[in-house]
């Protein structure tokens, strides 16, 4: 799941000069993604891996970093 | 004796060819065609030598920016000039004279010059003795303001081997890349998408406020920049409305409210919005010319805009539709198509309603966004404050711009006079401000 995401985030959405130093754990929005590249990258998520990400839960504690995003995505396929 | 023909530098992509159906549209009206620019409010006289070596130096890496834009057959092309024309100006004050600044900002946005003639970029220091500008002016079919924001990125850029890395890796047009993803078919299922997605939007009339009995004479407009602590505020409030996801949403939906405060029996049925997106990833520095962006539009029913959590919701569910049926990118082979017709049908098709024929957009709206040029020194001086602009056509006469630096947001309002005067706009701002500040119901 996390390799889908980098791949879909560092061909999609944002530019890094070396994506495979960028670590699971590094600041996406720091690097980057903004609120547009936010909504395509769930639209993204939720058509790739068949959960529904609620709107309420948008927030830098669960999109800040590949590590938390597979977290919260695998709170919703449960 | 035949004429010589030009020298073609580079041909105009998809994209460049709709801002360039602007510019022929902004021209019939007896205006400059579609000039943009991009201000800087400087602390103190920056290094004048170093700045304009900078520029040389920009010429040199960039040559397109001397060219001239031609038409050779049905096409447009760059082509090269006899003579390059320099690309920095200073304008000095010697008499001390009122609004010196904002004149000559106004001057060179209102400045009529044939499309073959005009330079595609051009670089202003406009100084005085306490005061100290510095504009960066462009023709839009030659870059689209994140280009712009690249290049004064470039400039203030220290370290040559850091500048080097600008426009690297070199990119086609980011409009043809996407396109080339598409199969013909898959091509043609969004082209009717779109159509399909326009005819919807054109079911309402939109909600416009210029005068249009009047004819447009010159472009003018207002910046005003919030202070550290109110775009605080803002921020707080936009994420409690529409989430992470949406921050130009809020800014689109005070900005609707706003307009419907300046008077609610406006006619029209509802306020629709294009705004444009940008194909490159955030912080690349590739590509810096060109325009490389797709439209979108939002659209809130004159009904909604009472209610302020049921417009942003409508607003943040458009948007989300938008994106999840792929409409954005929906747009893109109607760009290419587009840019077989001529200019005039071309400017027809982006700006009419189907069915009515009347204007499709209330207003212009570009959120530039974070700015790169945050807490950045330009040539050994302090970057005060910022302001954009941009011609626009008439209707609607108003465009609505914005962006935040050092932690700032700042609205630059751009309208054509004597189709809105400044008044009607600083008023306009006072709801507005109203509108950014309002707290939630929560």
């Amino acid at each position: 799941m996390k390799s889908k995401i980098r791949e879909f985030i560092f061909n999609e959405l944002i530019f890094v000069a070396e994506p495979e130093q960028f670590s699971d754990d590094e600041d996406l929005l720091e690097a980057g993604l903004d609120s547009m590249g936010i909504m395509r990258l769930i639209i993204y998520i939720e058509e790739q891996f068949g959960v529904t990400l609620p709107d309420s839960e948008i927030d830098p504690d669960n999109v800040k970093s590949f590590n938390c995003l597979q977290q919260w995505v695998l709170q919703h396929q449960s | 004796m035949k004429e010589k023909k030009p020298i073609i530098l580079q041909a105009l992509n998809p994209s460049d060819y709709f801002t360039l159906a602007m510019d022929e549209e902004i021209r019939q009206e007896n205006m400059p065609g579609s000039l943009c620019g991009f201000g800087l409010e400087l602390s103190t006289p920056p290094d004048f030598e170093v700045l304009q070596a900078r520029i040389h130096e920009f010429g040199e890496r960039f040559p397109l920016v001397y060219a001239s834009l031609q038409q050779q057959g049905k096409r447009f092309f760059w082509c090269q000039r006899e003579q390059n024309i320099p690309l920095f100006k200073q304008h000095i004050d010697d008499n001390k004279t009122d609004g010196f600044h904002k004149k000559t900002v106004l001057e060179l946005l209102n400045h009529q010059q044939a499309r073959e003639d005009i330079s595609p970029i051009s670089f202003h220091l406009i100084s005085s003795d306490t005061q100290h500008t510095f504009l960066l002016r462009w023709l839009h079919p030659f870059c689209d303001a994140r280009g712009a924001d690249l290049i004064l990125k470039y400039l203030c850029t220290e370290d040559p081997a850091k500048r080097a890395k600008f426009d690297l890796p070199k990119l086609d047009s980011l409009v043809n890349l996407q396109l080339e993803k598409y199969s013909l078919w898959q091509k043609i299922s969004l082209f009717f998408k779109a159509k399909r997605y326009i005819t919807q939007l054109d079911k309402l009339s939109s909600i416009i406020h210029a005068d249009i009995s009047k004819a447009p004479k010159n472009l003018n407009f207002l910046p005003f920049t919030m202070s550290i602590e109110q775009t605080q505020i803002i921020n707080q409030l936009a994420r409690k409305q529409v989430g992470m996801t949406g921050t130009s949403l809020y800014y689109l939906g005070c900005f609707m409210r706003a307009l419907h405060r300046m008077n609610p029996d406006q006619s029209g049925e509802a306020y629709c919005a294009p705004y444009a997106f940008n194909l490159r990833k955030n912080k690349a520095l590739s590509p810096v010319l060109g325009n490389h962006v797709g439209a979108l539009f939002a659209q809130a029913p004159k009904s909604i805009l009472h209610d302020r959590n049921a417009l942003f919701q409508h607003l943040k569910q458009e948007n989300k539709q938008v994106i999840r049926e792929s409409l954005d990118y929906a747009f893109l082979p109607v760009m290419l198509a587009a840019s077989w017709l001529s200019l005039k049908k071309h400017g027809k098709e982006l700006r009419q309603s189907y069915g009515s024929g009347s204007e499709r957009s209330s207003f212009w709206f570009s959120d530039i966004g974070k700015s790169d040029l945050s807490n950045q020194p330009f040539f050994n001086s302090e970057i005060q404050k910022v302001f954009h602009l941009c011609q626009v056509t008439s209707p609607p006469a108003l465009a609505f711009l914005c962006c935040q630096m050092n932690e700032q947001l700042t609205i630059s309002y751009n309208f054509v006079e004597p189709l809105f005067a400044s008044v009607w706009i600083e008023q306009l701002h006072s709801y507005m401000l109203e509108e950014l500040l309002m707290p939630t119901d929560e």
